[in-house]
């Protein structure tokens, strides 16, 4: 099951587009489940997205005004139960121990978050804290070196495979992780 | 259409009769008797009474008998019988029909007969072809002619020479011609034949007007055959063709004044002769395009019965041609552009009607460039492009526009010179700008898409020396600015955050540019006017969620005095949000933002970051509803914790103001009516302190960890079964596991 974890794209406002090396990677009829953390911003990305795949989950982030996302959502594919927040909401933004509490009150075993821009997969205690980054590069207050990137989970039975997808320069490096839930 | 079957019929049943005379003649060798009958049948070609198409049924009959008298005299001629004086005899003819006819005959097996008469013989023809005048009888009767000699005209070139040693080759050509003989020929003749047709138009009543028409485009084609004749000429080369063809055929063209004629024959001309000839001569057709008939009264303009359209299409053509042989030639697209915008101006045309023909052929033309380069630069370039594209009403302008726009979009063309942006946001000022009498519905879904188009556009307005970058953004800003509420929503912010961007890149270049400092300033006051813009609109919320990122871009740029501005910033998002924000719920999302924004920032000494966090706790306090409060409170006890101010690289860790932010985050908690909400929040609090514990925060003891867990013990079986109690239930656990993981010794 292939589930693409990707946010914060900031069309039009920090970002023309996503970019081609990310566009020729997603094609319709592989992924099952979107997982978005917000800031589409316009009603074209989600269409976008909606083309790649059927079921797509999507959260409100600081910059989707007059779009009628929730705030938080938990979604469940397989034996993973995943929470889903912009990020904006927890102060500090970022902060895993604060992100922690918010883990609890959804009882997720995965976290995906997004905001900071900045991808990130963390094993915490047995869970699983992720952030796709920004699928645009988009511009941040936040650090001054922002790669595009997403995150694409393979999910099998109680074991998550994590590959992550980074566009340095004009090139994607990928990576791997594995998560494996607690027994 | 009876009464024409039948008048057909009775000419064609003379024919017959007296062709049968005729070649009876023949047999028993009697040319001239032969010849009589052969006028008789001519005879019939006189009549009037037939339509074209019938007239024509009736000359291939006629040319059919022709054709064995000429074959009889051309065998007489090779049997030696001199007949010189037949070409004499012939024009006693009692009528001119049959007369000419006759002389063409004759004159042809002259011609084949001995080569050396020819240039004469042809000369002679085409001017005695003048006797008739009658525009059907006439177009026919040099139809004939040019059928006939079809394969005796001369095609060979000049001597090089007058001089030349051989006196006497030059001799022979000067008797039986050059191909100039017969491209004078076939030009004097496609010369009056174009007069024929034309004169058609204007004869009978007006009433008759439609069919006259259809009856001029039925005979369209024996005045185009010249021009075939011509383009068949061999020895006709580059250099021919547009010294002694195309000056002939386009003087005849243009002088005739006659749009039938005129759309017609230039079709003709591009498509006979072959593309390189069309190469050599393009500025020479354009010109001659521009000068096609509009010499119509003004009041006609926009008659129905004449066609700017096709003379639109005519030039979509041209351009076609045009970039297909010269691709790099863009003043050949451009002159084509100024022949239209020539039409247009002598015709009085201001504007085009939306749902046109012209209008489409227009748009059409306007699109090729852009297909072609895929390169706005190019285009912008076209002297002529905005003066055509302005022809266009408000629709079919739009629709240009955002054929640019998707163009820029999709091709990436970084347009990153100052007038280049000035021009382009001219040309797209349908996009940007609001129109009378198209009112904007800014739910629309083809509006969202078009402004949402223009807001990527925006990123492609890039010069990569900084300075020049900040020019183009305040042009930008400037016709985006006018963009009224509904657009500048998608486009202020995207040249902010350009800005922002800016900024941090001048930063970088500090080394290079002493001046930075200064221009980091001017840029931060341009986006602060550039969001009050946003804001005297009200579009409030956006405002307060840019002065907050501006704050944090600002604390990042370590410019001179940015401590001020950074402050500034936040202290506007505090008023906007204070005054403007009244629904509770972007009440709550603002306090967050700008909570953790300030959490982020690092630029600001004691003395601004000491009245900013604390209006943050009074904010937080100060939201409508209970968990909103709780909620924002524990928020806020982040900035006194993890704050930082300038200098110091260490967090502000006071122990009091969280502990300040963390009772009162658990007595608003405490306040709540719904137990359900109550107990929520409860655990949230929780949390909260066992999280400030863990960081170091030594006023929260495990005692009142204990204290609290205990009263969440005690009241949650209170709480009704329900899908949220489960919830609760289960956060409450998992909290407690995670407390335990951390602090296996609590009492609990």
């Amino acid at each position: 099951m292939l589930v693409l974890v990707i946010g914060d794209f900031h069309i039009p406002f920090r970002a023309s587009g996503l970019p081609a090396q990310f566009k020729k990677l997603l094609v319709p009829g592989k992924i099952q489940h979107i997982i978005c953390t917000g800031n589409l911003c316009t009603k074209e990305t989600l269409d976008y997205l909606r083309s790649l795949a059927g079921d797509v989950h999507v959260v409100r982030g600081d910059f989707d005004e007059g779009l009628n996302y929730p705030d938080q959502k938990v979604v469940t594919v397989g034996q993973f139960r995943i929470g889903l927040c912009h990020g904006h909401q927890i102060v500090p933004w970022g902060d895993v121990e604060s992100l922690g509490s918010l883990q609890r009150q959804l009882d997720v075993d995965v976290l995906i978050t997004g905001h900071t821009h900045h991808f990130e997969s963390l094993n915490r205690d047995g869970k699983l804290f992720l952030n796709p980054g920004t699928a645009t590069g988009a511009w941040t207050g936040l650090k001054t070196e922002v790669h595009p990137s997403f995150a694409l989970l393979d999910i099998q039975s109680t074991t998550i495979v994590i590959y992550i997808y980074q566009l340095i320069g004009d090139e994607v490096k990928v990576e791997r992780e594995e998560f494996r839930k607690p027994a | 259409m009876d009464e024409q079957e039948k008048l057909l019929e009775e000419c064609m049943r003379n024919v017959k009769q007296e062709s049968f005379q005729m070649k009876r003649c023949m047999d028993k060798d009697r040319l001239m008797d032969a010849i009589k009958h052969a006028s008789t049948i001519l005879m019939e070609l006189r009549t009037s009474s037939l339509t074209p198409k019938n007239y024509y049924e009736l000359f291939m009959g006629v040319c059919a008998e022709l054709n064995h008298l000429q074959i009889f005299m051309l065998d007489e001629f090779a049997k030696g019988n001199r007949l010189t004086e037949l070409y004499e005899l012939v024009q006693y003819a009692s009528n001119i029909i049959p007369r000419l006819y006759l002389l063409v005959t004759v004159g042809v097996v002259f011609i084949k007969s001995n080569e050396n008469s020819r240039k004469d013989i042809m000369k002679d023809l085409v001017e005695m072809c003048r006797g008739v005048q009658h525009p059907l009888r006439g177009l026919f009767l040099r139809n004939y002619l040019l059928q006939e000699t079809k394969h005796v005209l001369p095609d060979v070139a000049d001597a090089p020479l007058a001089s030349s040693d051989n006196g006497e080759t030059n001799s022979v050509l000067t008797q039986s011609g050059t191909v100039f003989d017969s491209v004078d020929f076939i030009l004097a003749n496609f010369a009056e034949m174009n007069k024929l047709w034309v004169r058609m138009q204007h004869q009978g009543h007006s009433r008759d007007k439609v069919r006259r028409e259809r009856e001029r485009q039925e005979l369209r084609l024996l005045v185009g055959t010249n021009l075939v004749r011509l383009s068949q000429l061999e020895s006709i080369d580059i250099e021919k063709y547009s010294k002694h063809v195309l000056p002939g055929v386009l003087e005849q063209t243009v002088s005739c004044r006659d749009a039938i004629a005129q759309e017609y024959l230039m079709e003709c001309v591009i498509q006979v002769f072959p593309d390189e000839f069309h190469l050599e001569t393009l500025s020479t057709l354009l010109k001659a395009c521009s000068e096609l008939q509009p010499g119509l009264p003004p009041s006609l303009t926009l008659s129905p019965s004449f066609p700017l359209e096709d003379i639109v299409a005519l030039e979509v053509a041209l351009v076609n041609l045009a970039l297909k042989c010269y691709p790099d030639r863009t003043d050949l697209v451009d002159q084509v552009l100024q022949n239209v915008d020539v039409i247009f101006q002598k015709q009085h045309v201001d504007e085009v009607p939306g749902d046109s023909a012209v209008c489409k052929e227009l748009a059409k033309l306007l699109k090729i460039p852009l297909d072609h380069y895929q390169d706005i630069l190019t285009v912008l370039q076209l002297p002529n492009y905005g003066k055509i594209l302005a022809y266009l009403n408000f629709k079919p302008r739009k629709e240009i526009s955002l054929y640019v726009a998707h163009n820029i979009v999709d091709h990436c063309t970084i347009i990153s010179q100052q007038e280049q942006v000035e021009a382009l946001l001219v040309m797209l000022t349908p996009l940007i700008e609001d129109h009378a009498s198209f009112p904007v519905d800014p739910t629309d879904e083809e509006f969202v898409e078009e402004q949402t188009v223009v807001g990527k556009l925006i990123h492609f307005l890039k010069a990569e020396e900084l300075d020049q970058q900040y020019l183009i953004l305040g042009i930008a800003r400037k016709f985006f600015g006018n963009g009224g509420i509904h657009r500048v929503c998608y486009t202020l912010p995207t040249i902010l955050f350009a800005a922002y961007d800016l900024a941090y890149s001048y930063y970088l270049s500090e080394a290079e540019d002493p001046k930075w400092s200064k221009k980091c300033q001017k840029i931060f006051q341009f986006c602060h006017q550039t969001i009050s813009v946003l804001a005297k609109l009200e579009l409030f919320e956006v405002s307060v969620r840019l002065f907050l990122q501006g704050a944090l871009a600002v604390s990042r740029t370590p410019f001179e005095n940015n401590e001020q501005v950074a402050y500034e910033y936040m202290t506007q998002a505090f008023s906007i949000y204070e005054e403007e924000i009244s629904d509770s719920k972007l009440q709550m999302m603002c306090v967050l933002l700008v909570i953790g924004t300030l959490e982020k920032i690092e630029c600001f000494t004691e003395e601004n970051h000491e009245p900013l966090r604390t209006q943050c706790a009074l904010a937080a306090a100060k939201l409508l509803k209970k968990p909103d409060q709780c909620r924002a409170l524990v928020a806020a006890a982040n900035v006194f914790w993890s704050g930082k101010v300038r200098g110091g690289d260490a967090e502000l860790r006071d122990t009091k103001r969280v502990m300040d932010c963390l009772k009162k985050a658990l007595r608003v908690a405490s306040q709540c009516m719904d137990n359900l909400v109550k107990i929520q929040l409860y655990v949230e609090v929780v949390d909260a302190y066992s999280l400030f514990q863990l960081r170091g925060v030594d006023q929260v003891t495990d005692e009142t960890i204990v204290q609290m867990l205990q009263k969440i013990q005690e009241e949650l079986p209170t709480l009704d079964v329900s899908d949220e109690s489960v919830h609760i239930n289960k956060y409450f656990q998992n909290s407690l596991d995670q407390l335990k993981k951390t602090k296996p010794e609590l009492p609990f």
